[in-house]
């Protein structure tokens, strides 16, 4: 069991929840599950042609998948894979 | 010497970067094209009623001098065009303005100029900070684009989320202007300051091909891998 961190941004699409529980092997596959328990939630981390948007980035833990396998990181039990959309947010300037 | 900062956006992160920036002694020169409104004041506590209607960037300006600090404003909204004109001699640049495009404007004009700064961004519970400077992993090297609008004006923040992410975006600007690059080329994300107030703190690479870090002055490109 791995746990997904939702940032806030897409949890109106997870029911609110900010951690989404579930089984996986590689971070492709969590995305996979993620999207079957809660539409919508992969199409915005992945665009058309399955690829991570440049606009958000993944997170195992600390690392970045992009320094791991990207997709077909291998996920270990209890890992955490971070969902970090840019943001923006502040003041208009 | 006084060094000398650029804010881009005086609401409610700029509010605590420039208090805070202001107080530590740094000369300031904000940015912002607004003027204070009412639905500002939950978020933007460095406003009064008395503000609304005042363009933002003076206001704020006049609150760092009220605390004995070295400020001035300008009503106008950041653009690459008139940057080098407004960003003469920084020392350092803060962002908290809530244009998807600015944000990666200011951070790659930034690295261009080869000054150090700190991009800072609340929506909704949480937010996030990442400090950068000469060498480190870029802005655009972590999100290789604008994402389309999570913006507050369109997702809301929790008034008190944006005095949190401006506070720690403070410390992580005064840590870079005095020459601490503990952090520089990382994000401090928060998920949810109701649950927790700890960040994930990410370090992350410079990326290969990166079109901001190739236009930095060749003397601090991949410093640190050098």
């Amino acid at each position: 069991m791995i746990t997904v961190r939702v940032p806030g941004p897409l949890r109106a699409l997870t029911g609110g929840a900010a951690e989404v529980s579930l089984d996986a092997v590689t971070v492709r596959g969590a995305l996979a599950e993620l999207e079957r328990k809660h539409p919508g939630v992969a199409t915005r981390v992945l665009d058309a042609s399955g690829a991570v948007h440049p606009f958000v980035r993944l997170f195992v833990g600390a690392d970045d998948i992009g320094d791991l396998a990207g997709l077909e990181t291998v996920l270990a039990d209890r890992d955490e894979l971070a969902i970090v959309p840019a943001i923006a947010g502040g003041a208009h300037a | 010497m006084t060094r000398r900062a650029l804010v881009v956006g005086a609401g409610g992160l700029g509010g605590p970067l420039a208090l805070a920036l202001g107080a530590a002694g740094l000369e300031l020169w904000i940015v912002d094209p607004d003027v204070v409104e009412a639905s500002n004041l939950h978020r933007q506590v460095q406003f009064t009623p008395a503000d609304v209607g005042q363009p933002k960037a003076a206001r704020l300006a006049a609150a760092v001098v009220a605390r004995g600090g070295v400020a001035r404003g300008f009503q106008t909204r950041w653009t690459p065009d008139d940057a080098d004109d407004l960003g003469e001699a920084m020392d350092l640049v803060v962002d908290g303005c809530d244009d998807p495009g600015t944000k990666f404007g200011v951070a790659d004009w930034a690295v261009a100029a080869g000054t150090p700064y700190v991009i800072a961004a609340a929506v909704q519970l949480g937010g996030n900070a990442m400090a950068g400077a000469p060498g480190a992993a870029c802005y655009r090297c972590l999100f290789e684009a604008p994402a389309p609008a999570l913006q507050c004006a369109t997702a809301g923040v929790l008034g008190p989320v944006v005095g949190a992410i401006g506070g720690v975006a403070a410390a992580l600007a005064i840590g870079l202007v005095r020459g601490d690059r503990t952090h520089a080329g990382s994000i401090f994300v928060f998920d949810d300051l109701r649950a927790g107030a700890d960040p994930r703190i990410v370090r992350f690479q410079p990326r290969p091909g990166c079109p901001a870090c190739a236009r930095a002055p060749v003397a601090t490109r991949r410093a640190e891998s050098a």
